[in-house]
């Protein structure tokens, strides 16, 4: 990071915190331990699997909560405050700016999903198992979870360069939900076999984010490993992804017009 | 507002929201009795298709699945033992549990006792409870505990020894799976029906199982077990007592004074047999021995 976007990377970070953001751990914490004591007694041997789902779901949503609300606030809130302006009057670019702002807020998740973590592992030391070798596929979920959450960043970032903090956060749902649904819009292309149907929705398929690549929540509850390949291409996936994304939103913040 | 009247007015509040909250209390009981009827009806899945509940689950399907399965342990536990109880939602419960977490083995495990127990402690539903495990050998392969359970809900719910034997077998194959499961399947398929292969069935449950209830319940079953097997033995001893005495024994001190047996015969509670007058023993009445159904029909002590 250059000298000129890691402070406003910090100072974004600072914010978040000023704002009492990371609040929502003691609720993720009480959630937690909650959890741990009542699922037991309502269930039958799930106890470490709800732990473990509860959990990486929390962090999930929390996540995707924080990242779309704060991100579509990055540059509107800036100009809002008229705080922007004195800012780019100084010698930083606007994409510095906006990479600035984008990094800032991937460390407020970031340092936000660590502590969750330390959470979750708490609440799983509290059920009474050991920790074990295919518990490390906790920490990837985890890890893809973090690569999802940039991306959604990246979108909300994106929106919020061109348009208001409300159309921004229907556009960031919207695309995220259709991520999330991207293979079935495939399938029924392909269930239609209308060969112009199956064609759009096979570029709708490849021209959205797909959020299903991320998800491996059900497979770090029965401790299955991940293999290390699916690591690399989901971690290449979600950069090529922000690179683009990142890109299109310094294209369009540098030619608009904030007077 | 001078002391005196402030601390009236606290005081006046305190008692006042008290009784707001007394009478809030009063009305939502009376609405509780009244809506009762809707409360039952609301036990309506209001979504039962599984494909589509995964799909809704926007990639939360894990947790999703187990609420399902904690909805289906709550909806089993809620009527278990309760008579003319109906387990209508129990199969689709279990069936979203699964599709949303096909690796839910618990909930395919658990979720095939729930449905195969005859009423009222199950739905009573064999078929259903086969299917279940069969979609869970399916979807894990590696899971030899699931082959066992398919052979022994074949076993002791539909007597299909021929198809019992065949699972064990197919469990046996997995290079996980224990060695006693090969042995049952020989077994099986050699003295299927037979009073020693069914206490071996449910001796290894037992030995497996990690569940405090299920083990109980394996408990329960071999002790019926013993106690028939004792049966089947004093109604023998009471055919050669009448062909010497021309009369059934009134009791089993009767066998013991005829030297037949040596002391008086307890079942695993410690009660001593009884003689109906049609010579057949039975239970004693104090006893708190069950033979299920399964026990009395087809089996045998030398099959």
């Amino acid at each position: 990071m250059s000298a000129t976007t890691a402070p406003v990377a910090i100072n974004t970070f600072r914010e978040a915190v000023r704002d009492r953001v990371l609040y929502n751990l003691i609720f993720f914490a009480l959630m937690m331990i909650g959890a741990a004591i009542i699922v037991g007694q309502i269930s039958i041997g799930i106890e470490r699997l709800v732990i473990i789902n509860l959990g990486l779901s929390a962090i999930s949503i929390f996540g995707l909560v924080m990242a779309v609300f704060i991100g579509v606030g990055l540059v509107s809130k800036e100009i809002e405050k008229r705080t922007l302006y004195s800012l780019l009057a100084k010698p930083i670019r606007r994409w510095e700016f906006l990479v600035g702002k984008y990094a800032g807020l991937l460390l407020t998740l970031v340092v936000n999903t660590s502590f969750m973590t330390i959470a979750l592992a708490a609440a799983l030391f509290y059920v009474g198992r050991p920790f074990v070798r295919s518990d490390s596929s906790i920490l990837v979920a985890i890890y893809f979870i973090l690569l999802e959450l940039a991306l959604v960043t990246a979108l909300a970032l994106f929106f919020s360069c061109f348009s208001s903090p409300t159309l921004s956060t229907l556009f960031t749902l919207g695309i995220y939900i259709t991520g999330v649904f991207a293979s079935d819009m495939r399938d029924v292309g392909e269930l239609t076999g209308n060969p112009s149907l199956n064609a759009v929705t096979r570029v709708i398929y490849y021209l959205v984010p797909n959020f299903h690549n991320f998800n491996a929540i059900a497979a770090a509850g029965h401790g299955e490993s991940i293999p290390l390949s699916l690591v690399g291409q989901n971690t290449l996936y979600a950069v090529l992804y922000v690179t683009l994304l990142l890109l299109a939103a310094s294209a369009v913040f540098s030619k608009r017009n904030l007077k | 507002m001078r002391p005196a009247s402030q601390t009236r007015a606290v005081g006046i509040a305190i008692v006042g929201v008290s009784l707001l909250f007394a009478a809030i209390r009063f009305l939502q009981m009376q609405i509780d009795a009244k809506t009762r009827t809707v409360e039952q009806q609301k036990e309506e899945l209001l979504l039962r298709s599984p494909s589509a509940v995964k799909r809704m689950s926007l990639g939360y399907n894990a947790l999703l699945a187990d609420i399902y399965w904690t909805r289906a342990v709550q909806y089993y536990g809620n009527r278990v033992g309760t008579p003319d109880a109906t387990f209508e939602l129990l199969w689709p419960l279990l069936d979203i549990a699964t599709t949303l977490d096909p690796k839910l083995v618990i909930a395919y495990r658990f979720g095939a006792i729930f449905l195969s127990e005859p009423g009222p402690a199950g739905a009573g539903r064999s078929d259903l409870a086969i299917e279940l495990v069969k979609r869970g050998i399916a979807e894990n392969p590696d899971q030899w505990n699931l082959n066992s359970d398919l052979g022994f809900l074949y076993y002791w719910r539909l007597q299909d020894f021929q198809s019992s034997a065949a699972a064990y077998l197919e469990g046996s194959k997995n290079p996980k799976a224990p060695s006693w499961l090969k042995m049952m399947a020989a077994r099986v398929a050699e003295k299927g029906g037979s009073l020693e292969t069914s206490a071996m069935i449910w001796s290894e449950l037992r030995n497996s199982t990690q569940d405090p209830i299920v083990r109980e319940r394996a408990t329960q079953m071999l002790r019926g077990l013993k106690a028939q097997e004792d049966e089947m033995h004093l109604d023998d001893l009471a055919d050669q007592y009448k062909k010497r005495s021309a009369h059934y024994p009134a009791s089993t001190g009767e066998l013991r004074d005829a030297g037949l047996i040596n002391g008086i015969p307890v079942d695993p509670d410690g009660y001593p047999y009884v003689f109906g007058p049609d010579g057949k023993s039975r239970l004693n009445p104090q006893s708190t021995i069950v033979i299920p159904k399964e026990l009395r029909t087809p089996l045998s002590p030398s099959n």
